[in-house]
């Protein structure tokens, strides 16, 4: 427990976790915002004006602000996880843990485990970001927020809510387990952000395959029907249903962890 | 801890290997408790790769390593909790504080008491500083809060890698007191250095190592003497004469000259004979113009290891290091 503890100490003091936090939602208050500010000025009437303004019209908004930050979000969840296990091997404090005898696979597994709370924080906090954000917009453009409690909507974020969080914590579990092999942080980004948008572009030549693949399940599992899903630019793979698709999500999280842990148990450290 | 023959660290045959190149082959080390043990060699004579064998960090292809009377292998990391270690480079999160960084690193292995930290940062000088991020600590700063890190458990057995590097002479002086104290204490100290003036005067026990083996190992003081040497000027001309005067002492072998430097004899004998060595010359009627005793660990190191001392000014390591034995001296 202390050392699950210790990580999340460590996390909230690494400027990354707030670089990232901070980008993610200052982005989306920004595009919200901006939507609501411009809105009157842009031409647009009847239906695409309508389009325009759902994300700062309510109940419409939740779901438009959960595809940006699921979608945005997942990206930077990649280069997030990338970031904290290949600075473990890259900044020698792995070395540290082990030469006091600390388990490895523990240490690995517990230290994810802090990335995935922070995660769902990250997620909470851009979330009311986005909302706040939303209303202001709202105001500025002269829309209603009568929308905003919305009982039908507000009951269905809860689910929506874990669905984001699991897929979220998946992709950051692709760019911990990737950095982890590469014990580097800077080619773990790399090779994250490379399998983040390969993955996309590979859909459109090999729809069948890819939608088995993390960020193709990622973004089904979260589409539940009411919401758009996520995916950062939009998917074009034809999706997996949301629930069979979260077992999938499941897997590659699992699945991504058990190679960081039996890697890391096995490996030489020299760093 | 320790085992029967009363050691703390023990390796019997310990090889590794990475592709071709063989790091260590066949390294029997034998660490007596209690003492500070200067485990030295040149570099890649494989020091590093027995630190992180002997912390875990990698794992040995053949041979055995005993911590604390104990076989460690692959599932013994529990026996590092009676372990504290400074490998390489100190390696700490650049973010957190000095203080911060031991807190953190406090909550992996063996558990450390209440007040360690602040206690440990007071023993390195730290405190002042302990605030700060580690990205703004200097080397020597870094050094001091490795060596903190390596006692956060109070260790039985300490294990560090060039812990003087970047250290300023007090730094030094202290990082030497603070080691002489532990084991006074009962603890096991196992330093690898490259100063090795400070192991002669730091070290109760030596191992030297090369080419992964382990070549002399045993009490400085002991070593120092069997390895001992006593050099005499006499005149050029007397050269002869004298290497045949004190061949009966030393044994004819034990005599050389070095045309680097012209009317000096180095006789392999224990420097408390260096008495004996000038009585022979004058016994020949040659007369000894300068003497002095060499027996300090950078020639036996140097003889040791095959980096031969020549005369410095030659632009090689180990021209400029160890040029010749420079302790003690009469005339």
């Amino acid at each position: 427990m202390s050392l699950f503890v210790s990580g999340l100490r460590k996390l909230r003091r690494r400027p990354a976790t707030w670089v990232t936090l901070g980008l993610l939602a200052g982005l989306l208050a920004l595009v919200v915002v901006a939507v609501g500010a411009t809105s009157n000025r842009a031409g647009a009437t009847g239906p695409e004006r309508t389009a325009i303004l759902s994300l700062v019209t309510f109940p419409a908004a939740y779901d438009e602000m959960l595809t940006f930050i699921l979608g945005l979000g997942g990206l930077f969840a990649v280069i997030y996880g990338a970031a904290i296990a290949g600075s473990e091997w890259q900044w020698g404090t792995l070395k540290n843990a082990v030469a006091r005898g600390q388990s490895r696979s523990r240490y690995v597994l517990l230290t994810f485990a802090s990335v995935a709370v922070v995660i769902a924080v990250g997620l909470v906090v851009t979330f009311i970001v986005g909302v706040i954000a939303a209303l202001v917009g709202a105001t500025i453009a002269g829309v209603s927020t009568a929308g905003l409690s919305d009982a039908p909507t507000l009951g269905r974020l809860p689910e929506q809510f874990v669905r984001g969080w699991v897929a979220i914590v998946e992709e950051g579990a692709l760019g911990f387990a990737i950095a982890t092999l590469a014990g580097s942080q800077l080619a773990g980004i790399g090779a994250g952000i490379a399998l983040y948008f390969g993955e996309t572009f590979a859909g459109i030549f090999l729809p069948d395959i890819v939608k088995y693949l993390p960020f193709s399940v990622a973004t089904a599992s979260v589409n539940t029907g009411n919401s758009p899903g996520g995916g950062f630019g939009g998917r074009a793979v034809a999706a997996l249903d949301a629930n069979t698709a979260l077992l999938l999500v499941v897997v590659w999280l699992v699945g991504a962890l058990v190679v960081a842990a039996l890697y890391t148990e096995r490996a030489e450290i020299s760093g | 801890m320790t085992d029967a023959h009363g050691l703390a660290l023990a390796t019997r045959g310990l090889r590794k290997s990475y592709g071709s190149h063989v790091a260590l082959d066949g390294l029997d080390l034998s660490v007596p408790t209690g003492t500070v043990y200067g485990f030295l060699g040149p570099n890649g004579a494989g020091k590093t790769t027995t630190m992180r064998l002997l912390t875990g960090l990698i794992h040995p292809d053949a041979g055995s390593i005993d911590l604390l009377g104990r076989p460690f292998g692959r599932r013994d990391r529990h026996r590092l909790y009676d372990v504290g270690a400074l490998i390489e480079a100190p390696s700490f999160y650049p973010f957190l504080s000095g203080r911060q960084n031991l807190r953190e690193l406090a909550a992996n292995g063996a558990p450390v008491p209440h007040g360690r930290v602040e206690e440990l940062l007071e023993l390195t000088g730290l405190k002042d500083r302990a605030g700060d991020k580690v990205s703004t600590y200097s080397l020597g700063m870094k050094q001091r809060l490795g060596i903190a890190a390596a006692l956060l458990s109070d260790p039985q057995l300490l294990l560090l890698d060039e812990p003087a590097n970047g250290l300023d002479p007090a730094g030094i002086v202290a990082m030497r007191e603070t080691l002489r104290h532990l084991a006074s204490l009962g603890k096991t100290v196992f330093v690898s250095s490259h100063l090795l003036a400070e192991m002669q005067q730091m070290a109760d026990v030596i191992g030297i190592i090369a080419a992964g083996r382990l070549v002399r190992e045993g009490p400085m003081e002991q070593l120092l003497n069997a390895e001992g040497v006593v050099r005499i000027r006499v005149r050029s001309d007397d050269i002869a004469a004298a290497t045949a005067a004190l061949a009966p002492l030393a044994g004819p072998e034990a005599v050389t000259s070095s045309a680097a430097e012209p009317g000096w004899l180095s006789v392999r004998v224990a420097p408390d004979r260096a008495g004996e060595v000038n009585r022979a010359l004058g016994t020949a009627g040659i007369w000894a113009t300068g003497l002095e005793t060499g027996n300090d660990l950078e020639l036996l190191f140097l003889q040791l290891t095959g980096g031969e001392p020549v005369a410095s000014g030659e632009g090689t390591f180990f021209g400029m290091a160890g040029s010749r034995p420079g302790s003690g001296a009469a005339a």
